[in-house]
């Protein structure tokens, strides 16, 4: 291994998570773009050590979500044969896709998260009280209602799970998407969840991370049968993901919101800018792609 | 409400187990970088540092392991089939994998 590489690759994912963490995005997002415009890494062996890293971020946040008690653990069970089988769907197209294809669909993924980042709701919107209540639905079946400790009430706030189906369907989405560029797609799952089942935003959030990691575990599994993980890449950038994670929740505390939020939407937009010209097999940092 | 999706045993437990795993396979890898910076000609390192990945692929899959072994103590027949479910689509993964790779 060359010492150098490491140390690059180690700094990068702590920059990536660090900044990603101090905004509680996951840093998958930025590792992929990374290692392709600056390190001339293959596209495939930045996507699936960056599935390493995600599934390493999202356990030791995930661990956090549950002690807080935001986690639906049965909400995330019954959408991970979702996510599961969408990550398998993704490996399989990964190995179909052409690889200006696979840049096109990361450059639209960064671009939606900016999007996201920019029309970002302050506060959950109060929940609709238990609308459409159908007898026999789904979600009451299973028993996924539920409810969750709220600070600033000081009591637990109930809410009801609705529309399973739809976000099911989502969740496919999602894992596939997953699969395909090595992310966690917290950028799909989150808004699936608002919108179709309907959770408080930080139930939302945390049974997102909890899912991501089985999910990331789903497609991270096949590629190491395949052999396409490299693990003097995917090494150092799980290492340093890890740490950045750390450090990123520390800055939270330190940093203000509106300026980090400013320069996360200018890096997706530098970085989807590079991956829309990767797309077309042009290379600003004279790295070969 | 009578019955909420809460399981606080369980989701302590989950914590645990996820914040332990974490530790342990960043350990693991930390090794292997050290051995292969040390030593870089030697496969040693990257060997290391391989398992240290895979048993971060493990944590995830362990801890649905986990919720089957606790929903099925607990007599939720329908939740540990749910829980199945993501075990047999995991394993198909590696499968398939196992396969493509001749």
């Amino acid at each position: 291994m060359d010492l150098g590489f490491s140390v690059w690759l180690i700094a990068v994912s702590v920059g990536a998570s660090a900044l990603g963490g101090a905004l509680g995005m996951a840093s998958g997002i930025f590792i992929v773009p990374l290692l392709t415009a600056f390190g001339g890494v293959d596209i495939h062996t930045a996507v699936t050590a960056s599935i390493v890293s995600v599934i390493a971020c999202s356990c030791g946040s995930a661990a956090s979500f549950l002690e807080e008690g935001l986690t639906n653990i049965r909400v995330a069970l019954v959408l991970e044969t979702a996510t599961t089988l969408g990550a398998l769907s993704g490996v399989l197209l990964a190995g179909i896709v052409s690889v200006s294809l696979l840049y096109a669909l990361f450059a639209a993924i960064l671009l939606l998260s900016a999007w996201q980042m920019l029309s970002r709701r302050g506060q959950p919107d109060v929940m609709a009280p238990a609308a459409g209540n159908v007898p026999g639905d789904w979600a009451t079946a299973l028993r996924l209602h539920s409810a969750y400790p709220d600070q600033a009430a000081g009591s637990d706030i109930a809410y009801r799970v609705q529309r399973l189906p739809l976000g099911l369907g989502f969740m496919y989405v999602a894992g596939m998407v997953s699969a395909l560029l090595g992310i966690g797609s917290g950028v799909l799952k989150i808004p699936a969840m608002d919108t179709a089942l309907r959770l408080p935003i930080k139930v939302s959030s945390a049974t997102s991370n909890f899912m991501i990691g089985v999910t990331a575990a789903a497609s991270g599994i096949a590629y190491l049968a395949l052999g396409e993980i490299d693990a003097a890449i995917a090494g150092p950038v799980a290492l340093g993901s890890v740490a950045g994670a750390i450090l990123g929740a520390r800055l939270l505390a330190v940093i203000s919101g509106p300026a980090l939020r400013l320069l996360f939407i200018l890096v997706l937009l530098a970085l989807s800018v590079q991956m829309i010209l990767a797309a077309f097999g042009i290379s600003l940092t004279g790295v070969d792609l | 409400m009578t019955a909420l999706a809460r399981h606080p045993r369980l989701e302590r437990r989950l914590a645990r187990f996820l914040r332990l795993g974490t530790w342990l396979a960043c350990l693991v890898l930390a090794v292997g970088f050290t051995l292969s910076l040390l030593d870089p000609d030697n496969g040693a390192g990257l060997a290391v540092m391989m398992g240290g990945i895979g048993l971060f692929i493990l944590l995830p899959v362990l801890r649905v392991a986990l919720m089957l072994a606790t929903f099925a103590r607990e007599r939720d027949h329908v939740f540990a089939l749910v829980a199945l479910t993501v075990l047999a689509i995991i394993l198909a993964g590696a499968v398939l994998g196992m396969y493509l790779a001749g």
